[in-house]
Order: structure tokens, then sequence, then C-alpha cells
């Protein structure tokens, strides 16, 4: 089978749900399960269609769908079956962990991957391959990463055999479909511990979810991409090419047994949340910082000796582009800060504090300034927490927004920023 | 000399927990069977290297299924509660031709989430054997009083083309069953086993009201766990120092196998005489079983029958 296929499809209308569907297949992505709910249905209900459960309905599957029949493209979805989100999760999980194939490295040295997978049955591999499998993707909305807790949680104890599972949540932080007003980063980063990342546009978003596949799947870790309602929603027109990787997609299948890692049970899960606190997250958030720019984040610097730091997240960040646009703005950015560093990035957590650091002993920074959005102050709290710990002299600084603005609150996010 | 440098974190010195089934418990009877009907499966059709076909164990958290980790090794993985049978179908997603995924739970695990035994039993893409370890009858966990569940109706609308009972003790013709439910699996069809054995230490006390004298079993010299017991008398008087990196058993087949405790401590003063062990295939043939067993029948009348003759 060809290893990468491009497909140009030409300039398409796509929303924020499609972008994410975008990127899962051109990384390869063969089984979809999600529960559905606003503003994420319209992600499971576009795989259904690329899979053929349900009628082709708009341009982009109808563009997408005739485009990947033609490659071969293996593609299962399962939504009308899985009946909630634990279920939904934990048939990813199953689809996840059947490691029938390896490839080479292209992230870790050999180093570390003995630190991930040196004690999996796949230790004794003299080349130090990766063991992969079926690229899997679950999705659900908020409330889902409620339901689905105890399997999300769980399968943090697995890793690495949930490398090459993506979790996509849809926040409705506004409560416009939904009972809870909620903000799922802090059940990502704080509660499940694992690698999440805020989109911040559909017209880069899928680059974020291919790439996150490719990294973490290495790293064998899950990760999670959480959108906000307005963004799974936005429509858009891109150039829409699919960089397909078809050998991701082809796999060999079959499952390995690995009960020491596969039966969560005490003596067995104990000392892996050892490692991955001690060992396993460190070394996450070096190849992080390693590959910023490949996660769709960036450092931008206004100016030769910046004291502020800037870290724009999700919609802030959005926003914040136009300032390399707009010589108005620039001016009141300059007015406002004097010259400045913006850490513009999607992550979430883990961040990567060696990024930081080389920042402000490059710059003289003296504060911090944190825009996220939502009612959680994750990035925020790490970087407090980073700077006391390490008892660096700069003050870090709470701007956030405790809210999701409704798309008719006409809110500007870069009016925000300039008169933080 | 430089000195090594201290590892970041102390490795957890762990153990793994003793075998502590309730007494005469048939959930991992079971699974043994399973295995068991596998095996003959494969030989039956002369499949050999990578033509053979392969049990995936996918079990629910519980304690049949976590002993059946702990003690025979059985299990190929324990989730969160009630996620075996939708872990299995994620499984049957990703796993080759030649493996069987074969699922179980306690009665616990298939009410807390009925949904995936239904997503199981109507998915047209994959067979289903799904093994219902009935704790209303058995007992499990001392005696709770869990939600009774009519099976054979519950199983036939959630999509299962049968429901088939089991006597957890029966273990070779379990394993005769399970090696016939893999062509069954196979053609994709969907079938629920469940564990009904009745509860072997109720038994006793009924066949002991009703004046039966159940059997027992006996080992001969020529068992291996015996000889080691005697090795290691030996080494605990004469060279103690060495006594500590001793394993616990040399063969583990029949007691650890069928998760008896009478027999893994080789005493038939607490036998429960449910005749697993009669139908199990000693590798020294140094086990019997001498008496009456449950393997023979759970009917009293037919054991009084029988005891006179």
């Amino acid at each position: 089978m060809k290893k990468e296929t491009v497909i140009d499809l030409g300039k398409t209308r796509i929303s924020g749900n499609h972008a994410i569907v975008w990127g899962g297949l051109e990384a390869g992505v063969r089984v979809t399960t999600a529960y559905p709910g606003a503003p994420i249905s319209e992600l499971q209900g576009t795989y259904e269609q690329l899979a053929g459960n349900l009628r082709r309905d708009n341009v982009f599957s109808q563009k997408v769908g005739e485009a990947l029949d033609k490659a071969g493209y293996q593609l299962t979805a399962h939504w009308g079956t899985t009946t909630n989100e634990p279920n939904a999760v934990g048939m990813a999980l199953g689809a996840t962990i059947c490691k029938g194939d390896s490839k080479e490295r292209e992230f870790l040295t050999e180093e570390e991957w003995s630190l991930v997978w040196g004690e999996t049955v796949f230790g004794k591999d003299d080349k130090k391959r990766i063991p992969v499998g079926s690229r899997v993707m679950t999705s659900f909305k908020h409330l889902g990463g409620n339901t689905a807790a105890d399997a999300l949680r769980t399968a943090m104890n697995v890793i690495p055999y949930v490398g090459g599972l993506g979790i996509a949540s849809g926040d409705d932080r506004q409560a416009t479909s939904s009972q809870t007003q909620q903000d799922n980063k802090v059940l990502f980063a704080m509660h499940y511990r694992m690698p999440v990342f805020e989109l911040h546009s559909p017209v880069v978003a899928h680059r974020t979810v291919r790439n996150c596949y490719r990294l973490f799947e290495e790293l064998g870790t899950p990760f999670g991409v959480i959108m906000n309602y307005n963004l799974a929603y936005r429509e858009v027109t891109v150039d829409l090419t699919l960089n397909v990787d078809l050998e991701a997609n082809g796999r060999q299948k079959s499952f390995k047994k690995d009960p020491q890692y596969l039966v969560t049970i005490g003596p067995h899960i104990r000392p892996r949340e050892a490692k991955w606190l001690a060992r396993l997250l460190p070394m996450i958030r070096k190849k992080i910082k390693e590959n910023y720019e490949f996660l769709g984040s960036e450092v931008v610097q206004y100016g030769s000796k910046p004291k502020t730091m800037l870290v724009v997240l999700g919609p802030f960040r959005e926003d914040f582009k136009m300032v390399g646009h707009d010589e108005s703005l620039r001016r009141r950015l300059e007015s406002k800060f004097g010259d400045v560093v913006a850490v513009a990035g999607d992550l979430v957590f883990p961040q990567p504090e060696e990024l930081y650091t080389e920042l402000i002993s490059k710059h003289p920074i003296e504060r911090i300034l944190v825009f996220e959005e939502g009612y959680t102050r994750v990035v925020y709290l790490q970087l407090l927490d980073m700077v006391n710990r390490l008892g660096l002299n700069v003050k870090v600084l709470d701007r956030t927004i405790p809210y999701e603005p409704r798309i008719y609150d006409r809110f500007s996010y870069i009016d925000h920023i300039l008169a933080a | 000399m430089a000195a090594t440098p201290k590892p970041a974190v102390q490795e957890e010195v762990t153990y793994m927990r003793p075998v502590s089934n309730c007494a005469g418990c048939g959930d991992t009877k079971v699974s043994w069977s399973v295995l068991e009907g596998m095996r003959r499966y494969n030989k039956e059709h002369k499949l050999k290297g990578k033509d053979r076909y392969e049990v995936v164990y996918v079990a629910d958290r519980g304690c049949g299924n976590l002993q059946g980790w702990h003690d025979y090794r059985i299990v190929d993985t324990i989730f969160f509660m009630g996620s075996g049978v939708i872990i299995g179908e994620g499984i049957k997603e990703s796993c080759s031709d030649k493996q069987v995924v074969i699922t179980a739970s306690g009665d616990g695990g298939y009410n807390f989430n009925l949904n995936a035994i239904k997503i199981a039993g109507k998915n047209k893409k994959w067979g289903a054997i799904n093994v219902i370890y009935n704790n209303f009858v058995i007992r499990m966990t001392g005696g709770q009083i869990p939600l009774e569940t009519d099976f054979d109706k519950e199983g036939v609308s959630l999509g299962y083309e049968e429901v088939i009972h089991v006597n957890p003790f029966h273990v070779n013709d379990n394993a005769e069953l399970f090696k016939s439910l893999v062509d069954r699996y196979l053609k994709k069809q969907k079938v629920m086993v469940v564990a009904d054995g009745v509860c072997v230490l109720d038994m006793m006390r009924d066949t002991r009201a009703a004046g039966v004298k159940m059997g027992h079993f006996a080992k001969t010299e020529e068992c291996l766990d015996l000889k080691f017991a005697t090795e290691k008398e030996r080494m605990a008087r004469e060279e103690p120092e060495k006594f500590k990196d001793l394993p616990r058993f040399k063969c583990r087949q029949c007691g650890i196998g069928l998760r008896c405790h009478a027999l893994l401590n080789n005493d038939p003063s607490i036998c429960q005489a449910c005749g697993s062990c009669k139908q199990f295939p000693c590798v020294t043939d140094c086990l019997a079983f001498q008496g009456l067993s449950f393997a023979d029948s759970i009917s009293i009348d037919q054991l009084k029958t029988m005891s006179k003759t």
C-alpha cells in the first residue's frame, strides 16, 4: 500500500468539527466511537457518513468520502452502537490496545524508547521499534467527560498501550444545550492528567490533530483535544488537501497479551503511576518542547527586550494573530505592554517548562499574563506552580475570562487582551 | 569509585494477592474450561502454529476474574467496572482473525453495563461469547443479594441466539461446550453462557442432612507438589537461608488451576466434593477422587441412590 496519499479537493467550506475529522483522516484513523451531543455530534456524524453508515449529506463528506473510497481507506464508525460515553471510550480503548504492528521511531531516542516501552512485552525488541495498531478517535460533549471519567482515568493506567487514541471533547461552557456550565480542561489536565489541547481555529486544527497522533502514539499516551462551542460550529472556507497516512490506516491487526499492563490491579498500576509522574511526564514535557511548533503552537516576539510575556490560548490566540496583520493593533499592543513575547499555544497540559525558563533567562521578563477561556485556570496554575517551584523572579497574572462568550455576545478577545 | 546515582523513584515491592476465593467457588473453573475448550478445538482441527486459534480473555472486575488473573493467569485484560464486554467489542475491531474474544463478567458487571451486553448482542460484524457468573446462585462475596436476573428472557431480547446454563464444576463438559462454541463464534453467532452452578457449601449441607456421605480427593506420593513439600521441609530444616527463594509450588496444575483450597493445601478434610479435580487431567496421573462428588450429580435423590449402590 502506498504510504501517503495526497488528495486535493479544492476550496471547501468546513466547520470546526470537520477540521478534527480532517486531522483524524490524515492520521489514518481506522476506528471511531462517540456518543453524540452538541456541539460535537457533527464530528462523529461525519465519520458515520464517511464509513457508509449514513447518507453523505454535505459537500465535505461527499468530496472526502469519494476520495477515501478510491484510496481504499478503512474506517469503522460506532455511534448508534455505543449507547453512552463510557461505552464509546471503552470500545475505543479496546481497539487501541491491540498492537499488532510496528513502525520506526520518529521522535524517541533509544533511551526514551526504553523508558516508555522497555517494560512491556515489546521491551526485548533490539531495533526498538514502536508497537502500533489502529489509530482510534472517540468524541463526546463536555458532559461525557463526567460519565466516562472511570474509563478515561483507567486509560491512563495502561500507558503506553493507549498510544494512538485521540479524544475530542466539545465544550458547551455557556450551557447553550447542556445542564452544566463546564470546562473539561480541568478534567483532562488535573484529573486524567492527560496531554490536552484547546484548538483555536478550524483552518489549522487538522494539523494539530494529525501531529498529535504521530507524536503521542510513540509516547504511548492518549491525547485530548477540546473545542469550544463557537469553534465546533464555526464554518470557514479552506483549500482542502488531505495528506492521508494510508500506512497507519492499513496496519496489521492483532492483540498481544501483556496482562502485567492490561490487567489494572493495584500492584500493577501503583509503580506505573509513580513512573508516570516522576519519569514519563517530564520526558513528555521535553518532547512537547522539542516539537512545540509541530504541535501547532508558536512563540512570537514583538520588540527586542520584552519584559512582558503573554500566554494566549484558544480563541485568545486566534484573535491575537490579528496583531501580525493590523498595524493599529500592533501600536496598541506596544503602548500597553511595550516589547512582548507571546507564547501562542494550543497546549493546555502539560506545559513545557523548559520553554518558559529558556525564554525567561533569555529576556528580561518581569511578568507573565495568562489568557485562557473557561472556568478553569489550568495554564495559569501550572505556570504559577513552575515559577514558585523554580524560584523564578517573575509574576504570573491571571487575565482569564471566566466563561465562554456566546456567538451573539460579539466578544472581542483582542480587545480584552489589550485592555488587560 | 563513582557513586551510583539513586533512582528517581523507588520501585514498589508488590505482592500478588493470595488465593482468596470463597471455598467451593466455581467462577474460575469456567475460565479453565474456556481455555481447555480452545485447546481441544485446535487439536480436533489439527491446527498448529499460526493456524491455531487463540482465546483473548477479556474480563470484568470482580473476584472471580481478579483471581483468574492472580493465580490462574488466564485473564488478558481487566479495566473498569462493567467494561469487560465493551472492551472486548473494541478488541474485536483491532485483533486478528485467529483470535477469539471471550468476555466474562459477574452478574454485577452484567447489570452495571447492560448496554454493552446489548451492543455485543446486536453487533452484526462479530460473533460473541459472553460468560456470566450468576452471583445470585453462586453467592459470590459471602452471600450478597444481587438483582435477580432472568437471563433466558433477557439474553434473547438482548440479541443472543442462545443462553446456555452450565454447572461450573462440570469442567470437562464445559470444555466440550466451549470447544463447540468456537465455530459458532466464527459464524458470527452470539451465545451467552451463564455459570449457574449452585453453591457447593449449600449442597454439602443438604447432602449431610439427607445422610449422604460425599467423597474427597486423594493424591499419591508421585504428586510433584507433595514431593516438593518434602523437599521444602528438608530445606527448612537444613538450609533455611535458601528457603525464602523457593517457589510456593512445583506443579500448580490442579490446585491453582481449579482454584481449590483443599488441593492447594493437600487437605482432603476441607474438600467440598465439587468434583472438578475428577475431570482434570493431572500431569503425573497421581490425582484421584474417592466416593461421590457433585460432578456425578447435583441431585440429592440421585446421590442418595448412588451412595446405596
